[in-house]
C-alpha cells in the first residue's frame, strides 16, 4: 500500500508562502480530487512531492520514502505536471523511449501506453505538430509508463475533447479500482465530481478540507426535494404538520404550475409522507447538492479566499489587485 | 539506479533531435572546409608560416558548431518544463548531469576525430609542397588535439548553459568571446589571453610555441576552465528548484 504523505509542508518563494503548513495523506484505492483556485498551491505541492522543488519546511513522502531516494522512480510514481514538457522536435515515441530506458522499463511498455492513450497512430510524428489534447495524452502516457502504484496528474483534462474527458474519467476510476493511489488536481468542479471519491481542498496554500466527496457536499449543501402536485394547499398543510417548509416555485404563463420546493428534505421521506397521506403527486425529484455549490459555499466562508470582490485598499482604489503567486 | 541506463537515455535524447545531429555534421563540415580554404591562402613562405596551424585552421570555425551543440543539448532540457520530466525520471541530479556531460562529450569526441582527420587530409592536399615539413607526429597531435579541443569547447558550453539555464545566453557570451577575443585580443601572445580557454587549447595546433603553455598543458588549462563551468552547472542543477 503506497500513500502520499504530506506533513507540515511549507514552501516560500521569497516572501510569498505558496504552500503553508500543509498536512494530508492520499490513500490508495480511490481517486483523490485536489481542488483549489489558481495559485492555491496545488502544482507547487505536486512538485514538492516529486522532489523537484525543495520545501522550506516539512516533508512529503511516497510510501514513507522521499521521492528523490526512490530507485527507478517511474516504476513507482507516474506524474503529469505540464503538457508542454515534451520537446517539440522529438517524436512522442522517442520522448517515451528516453524516459523508459533511463528507468529500465521495457520498450514494449512504450507501445502499450501509446495504444492506451490513443496515440499509437501519431507516435512517430513530432510533438510540435500535436494539439493540446494530444500533448495531454502524451503526458498521461508518460505517467503510466512504469505501471506505477501512485499516479499524480495536474489538470489532466485540460484541452481534451469531450471524448477525451470521458476517457480520462474512466481511466482514473480504473486506476483507483486497481488499488493505485490517484491524485488529480483540477479547478473544474463538475469534472472533479465525476471521478473523485475523496477531496483535498487548498486555498492560499492552506488545507481547507480533506474529506470524502459525498460528506463534503452533504455538509455544505442542504438537500432539497421538488414536488409537483395539483393540490398545493393539501401539500402545504401536510408538510407544515411534519415540520417541513414548502414553497411554491416557478410561475408558468397560467399562474403557479404546481411545482413546490421542500427545503432540508430527502426525497425518500417526502415520498413516503405524501403516499401515506394519499396525496396525488405528479413529479417527485431530489435536488442533490453539487460539488460546485459546496465548493462555493466553502470559499465564501473561508477567510483564506479573498477574491476580486474583496475591498480594494483605500489609498489606491484604481490599482490592480496583486496577483497570487 | 545505475549510471548506464541514465547515460543511454541521454544518448537517445541527443540522437533524436535533428538540430543536434545537424550541429555534429556542421562540426566536420566547418572544420574541414575552413582548413581547406586556409590552405589556399596560407601565406606559405612567410617567416612565421606554420603548416600545422594552416591545416587545422578550420577548428576555429568548427568550434562554433561544437559550442552550439553543447549549448543546445543542455538547453533543450529547459524548454517548457522539460527539466521537470527529466528530473522526475532521474531524481539524483548529480548523476543525471554526469550522464548528460558524457552524452555530450562522446559524440563530439567522435566527430572531432573525424574533423581532425578530414582537416589533416584536405589541408595537406591543398598545401601540397608547402606541407612537406609537417611530420606524422605533428599531424597526429593535431588530430587528437582537434578531437579533445572540440569536446572541451562543447562541454564548456554545456556547463555554462546549465548554469545560465539558457542556450541563447550561453551562445551570446561564448560566440562573441571566441570570435572577437580570439581574433583581436588574442593575437598578441605573452598576455593573460594565453590562458583563455580557446587560446590555451589551440596551442596544440602550432608546431612551435613561445608562451608558457605547450600543446598538452594548454589543453589542460582549457580542461580546467571546462571543469569550472561543469561544476558551476551541476551546482546550479542541484541547488535550484526545477
Amino acid at each position: 500500500m503506497t500513500s502520499i504523505d504530506v506533513k507540515d509542508l511549507t514552501k516560500e518563494h521569497g516572501t510569498v508562502r505558496a504552500v503553508d503548513h500543509l498536512t494530508f495523506s492520499v490513500r490508495p484505492g480511490r481517486v483523490t480530487g485536489f481542488l483549489g483556485p489558481n495559485g492555491a498551491g496545488k502544482s507547487t505541492t505536486m512538485r514538492l512531492v516529486l522532489g523537484l522543488d525543495r520545501p522550506t519546511h516539512g516533508t512529503a513522502t511516497i510510501g514513507g520514502r522521499a521521492y528523490t531516494t526512490l530507485d527507478e522512480p517511474l516504476r513507482k510514481v507516474g506524474a503529469l505536471l505540464d503538457a508542454q514538457a515534451a520537446h517539440g522536435s522529438r517524436t512522442a515515441r522517442d520522448h517515451l523511449r528516453a524516459l523508459a530506458v533511463g528507468n529500465r522499463i521495457p520498450d514494449r511498455r512504450v507501445d502499450e501506453v501509446l495504444d492506451e492513450t490513443g496515440l499509437a497512430s501519431v507516435a512517430r510524428r513530432r510533438v510540435k505538430t500535436y494539439s493540446l489534447g494530444m500533448r495531454q495524452r502524451l503526458g498521461i502516457a508518460a505517467a503510466l509508463l512504469g505501471d506505477p502504484e501512485v499516479v499524480m496528474l495536474d489538470e489532466p483534462s485540460n484541452g481534451l475533447d469531450p471524448e477525451g474527458i470521458v476517457w480520462i474519467r474512466e481511466l482514473l476510476r480504473r486506476l483507483a479500482q486497481e488499488g493505485r493511489t490517484v491524485l488529480v488536481s483540477s479547478h473544474l468542479m463538475n469534472e472533479t465530481a465525476s471521478f473523485a471519491d475523496h477531496l483535498v481542498v487548498l486555498g492560499r496554500g492552506r488545507l481547507l478540507a480533506d474529506t470524502p466527496m459525498r460528506e463534503f457536499i452533504d455538509a455544505r449543501v442542504r438537500p432539497r426535494v421538488r414536488v409537483r402536485t395539483p393540490d398545493g394547499a393539501a401539500l402545504r398543510r401536510l408538510l407544515t404538520a411534519h415540520g417541513y417548509e414548502a414553497a411554491a416555485h416557478g410561475d408558468g404563463p397560467d399562474g403557479p404550475d404546481g411545482h413546490w420546493t421542500v427545503e432540508h428534505a430527502r426525497v425518500d421521506d417526502i415520498g413516503r409522507l405524501t403516499s401515506a397521506a394519499g396525496l396525488t403527486v405528479l413529479e417527485l425529484s431530489a435536488d442533490e447538492g453539487t460539488l460546485e455549490q459546496a465548493y462555493l459555499d466553502l470559499t465564501a466562508t473561508a477567510t483564506e479566499f479573498t477574491t476580486a470582490s474583496a475591498p480594494v485598499p483605500a489609498p489606491a482604489p484604481q490599482s490592480q489587485q496583486p496577483q497570487e503567486a | 539506479m545505475s549510471f548506464a541506463p541514465v547515460l543511454h537515455a541521454e544518448l537517445i535524447k541527443i540522437r533524436t533531435l535533428r538540430s543536434l545531429l545537424g550541429a555534429l555534421c556542421a562540426v566536420v563540415l566547418a572544420t574541414g572546409l575552413f582548413s581547406a580554404l586556409a590552405g589556399l591562402d596560407s601565406g606559405a613562405g612567410e617567416e612565421d608560416f606554420d603548416p600545422l596551424f594552416s591545416v587545422f585552421f578550420g577548428v576555429s570555425f568548427g568550434q562554433i558548431a561544437a559550442v552550439a551543440f553543447g549549448a543546445t543539448a543542455v538547453s533543450s532540457e529547459f524548454q517548457g518544463g522539460g527539466l521537470r520530466v527529466t528530473l522526475a525520471a532521474v531524481p539524483r541530479r548529480g548523476r543525471w548531469f554526469a550522464a548528460k556531460t558524457v552524452a555530450v562529450a562522446l559524440p563530439v569526441l567522435a566527430v572531432g576525430t573525424v574533423a581532425g582527420g578530414v582537416s589533416l587530409a584536405v589541408g595537406k592536399a591543398v598545401l601540397g609542397a608547402d606541407a612537406t615539413g609537417l611530420t606524422w607526429a605533428e599531424g597526429l597531435r593535431g588530430v587528437v588535439g582537434c578531437a579533445l579541443y572540440l569536446t572541451l569547447m562543447a562541454l564548456l558550453a554545456a556547463g555554462l548553459t546549465a548554469l545560465l539555464r539558457s542556450g541563447v545566453a550561453t551562445l551570446s557570451i561564448l560566440i562573441p568571446f571566441l570570435l572577437i577575443v580570439s581574433f583581436v585580443v588574442g593575437g598578441v601572445s605573452g598576455t593573460i589571453a594565453d590562458f583563455f580557454p580557446d587560446k590555451a587549447g589551440q596551442v596544440v595546433f602550432h608546431r612551435t610555441w613561445d608562451g608558457s603553455l605547450g600543446p598538452w598543458t594548454g589543453l589542460a588549462v582549457t580542461g580546467l576552465w571546462v571543469a569550472g563551468a561543469l561544476l558551476a552547472g551541476v551546482w546550479s542543477v542541484r541547488r535550484r528548484d526545477a
